[in-house]
């Protein structure tokens, strides 16, 4: 019976260090610039869902394409419409693993590269980036910055406004995360 | 003693079964179950705030104007000398702006009658699906327009005898990515019409839909039903207005291009005046030409 109980009691701390493995939010911003000098092309979204494990350094995002917000209402119709298809393709999402070392137990600022999945118009492509993730006990932020091709994702862009949208296309993610209490 | 142990074996069995989902889940799961409820709204029902001549749901959002040019060439019926309307052209102008996303004000001007028209359009309700279901759009258009015309003595004694009023319910649904429908009650008052026998007010049913040829190009029709109990006795033949038209989209312009049995491209003029017919050739050619500013920050 003794031995019954403190199964019991092993077994609850068991389950409450696995939740605090794992830090999350729901608001992290994710921005991106394709401007030129032609155009201005700036959206923002700050409805990004993310996750990190600290235990199996791995992260995931995932973000309604229709959340990003751009100046011209226009360009927010075109993005959503012709560009990335959003009624067919609603979400982007990112999975990746952290490679480099990093102690989260530090509480300071370190760059690290992630390998991951980048997944968005359909298209699946390996990404490689550098992050700047600060570990903390009850929060850890993190900033990272991307640069994608649209062709890399099957993204169309008739030759008319070729010259109006950057080749490359810059991602920058600003994230602070919370303990995730499941 | 044999409950105790049975009682525990199935705590400790709850416990396991707590636990296993916790540890088997990973992160790809986690960010399905934490993904905000998607609600995902319609946009882009039709390409243009209209479908050809008519109003459709569509609205410049907050802080983006509308310069609207609308031309509309002569009947082809008229011939050679004529070269088949080309040589006559009416024009609207009109400036359109998004006072809030729901909220959109516009005034234009019209070679035809010399109308100077002022409108305002409400969004009532969105079409979205998910956790919040709504399956139509619904938005509400008010409009005046005022003759200009110093022909008509009785317009000249009496400014308010020069105007007439639009109220126009838009009920819109984007079926798919390609296909959208509208149904467009109308009601319109004229304080003055030509003759006696003339209805001052007038009751119609509009009828308009877009179909997605490529991502940039549509294919629209728009009928409206003109209710004429007395149209028989009238000494002018009116007819319902139809257009077909083809929408181009390049940026930040939309062009479109159409077939119309109408001259005028304001309600009171195309639904109340329309004096073409498809069937005696009493067609326009026609084009709408629509750029987009941004004032926002």
């Amino acid at each position: 019976m003794n031995k019954l109980i403190l199964l019991f009691a092993f077994a609850l701390v068991f389950v409450n260090a696995g939740a605090q493995n794992r830090f999350f939010t729901k608001d992290a911003k994710i921005n991106f610039n394709s401007s030129t000098p032609l155009e201005d092309i700036i959206a923002e979204s700050n409805q990004a869902t993310t996750f990190i494990d600290i235990e199996k350094n791995e992260v995931a995002f995932s973000v309604l394409t229709t959340s990003f917000k751009f100046r011209r209402a226009l360009m927010e119709e075109h993005f959503n419409e012709n560009y990335m298809e959003s009624a067919k393709f609603p979400k982007a999402k990112f999975t990746g693993k952290i490679v480099s070392p990093i102690d989260w137990k530090s509480e300071k600022a370190v760059v690290v590269d992630v390998n991951g999945e980048l997944t968005m118009h359909g298209a699946t492509k390996q990404v490689t980036l550098k992050a700047m993730i600060t570990p903390g006990k009850t929060k850890v932020t993190a900033t990272a910055e991307l640069k994608v091709t649209p062709e890399d994702f099957k993204i169309a862009i008739p030759s008319a406004v070729r010259d109006k949208i950057a080749k490359e296309v810059t991602i920058k993610i600003d994230a602070v995360y919370a303990p995730y209490q499941q | 003693m044999k409950n105790n142990l049975l009682t525990s074996a199935f705590i400790l069995g709850m416990i396991v079964l707590y636990s296993i989902p916790a540890k088997s889940q990973d992160l790809d799961a986690l960010l399905e179950k934490e993904s905000k409820p998607l609600t995902t709204y319609a946009t882009a029902t039709f390409k243009s705030t209209r479908i050809v001549n008519g109003h459709s749901v569509e609205r410049m959002k907050k802080k983006q104007l509308e310069f609207r040019v609308s031309h509309r060439f002569g009947e082809l019926n008229t011939g050679s000398y004529n070269f088949w309307g080309i040589d006559q052209g009416t024009i609207h102008l009109a400036l359109e702006y998004g006072l809030t996303d729901w909220l959109e004000i516009g005034i234009g001007r019209s070679t035809y009658e010399k109308t100077a028209d002022a409108f305002a359009k409400v969004s009532i309700l969105r079409q979205s699906a998910g956790e919040k279901n709504m399956p139509i759009q619904l938005s509400y258009l008010s409009s005046t327009e005022i003759i200009g015309l110093n022909t008509n003595p009785a317009m000249q004694q009496n400014f308010s005898s020069r105007m007439s009023f639009v109220n126009q319910i838009l009920i819109a649904r984007k079926f798919n990515e390609s296909l959208s429908l509208q149904l467009t009650p109308t009601y319109i008052h004229r304080n003055l019409v030509p003759t006696e026998l003339d209805r001052n007010d007038l009751f119609a049913l509009g009828i308009g839909g877009r179909y997605k040829i490529t991502k940039r190009m549509a294919f629209n029709v728009e009928y409206f039903y003109v209710y004429r109990d007395n149209a028989i006795t009238l000494p002018v033949t009116y007819y319902n207005p139809l257009s077909v038209g083809i929408d181009i989209e390049t940026g930040g312009h939309v062009f479109q291009i159409m077939l119309t049995n109408s001259t005028a491209m304001r309600e009171g003029g195309f639904i109340g005046k329309t004096t073409g017919g498809w069937s005696n050739a009493g067609i326009h050619l026609g084009f709408n030409i629509s750029r987009v500013f941004s004032f926002n920050k």
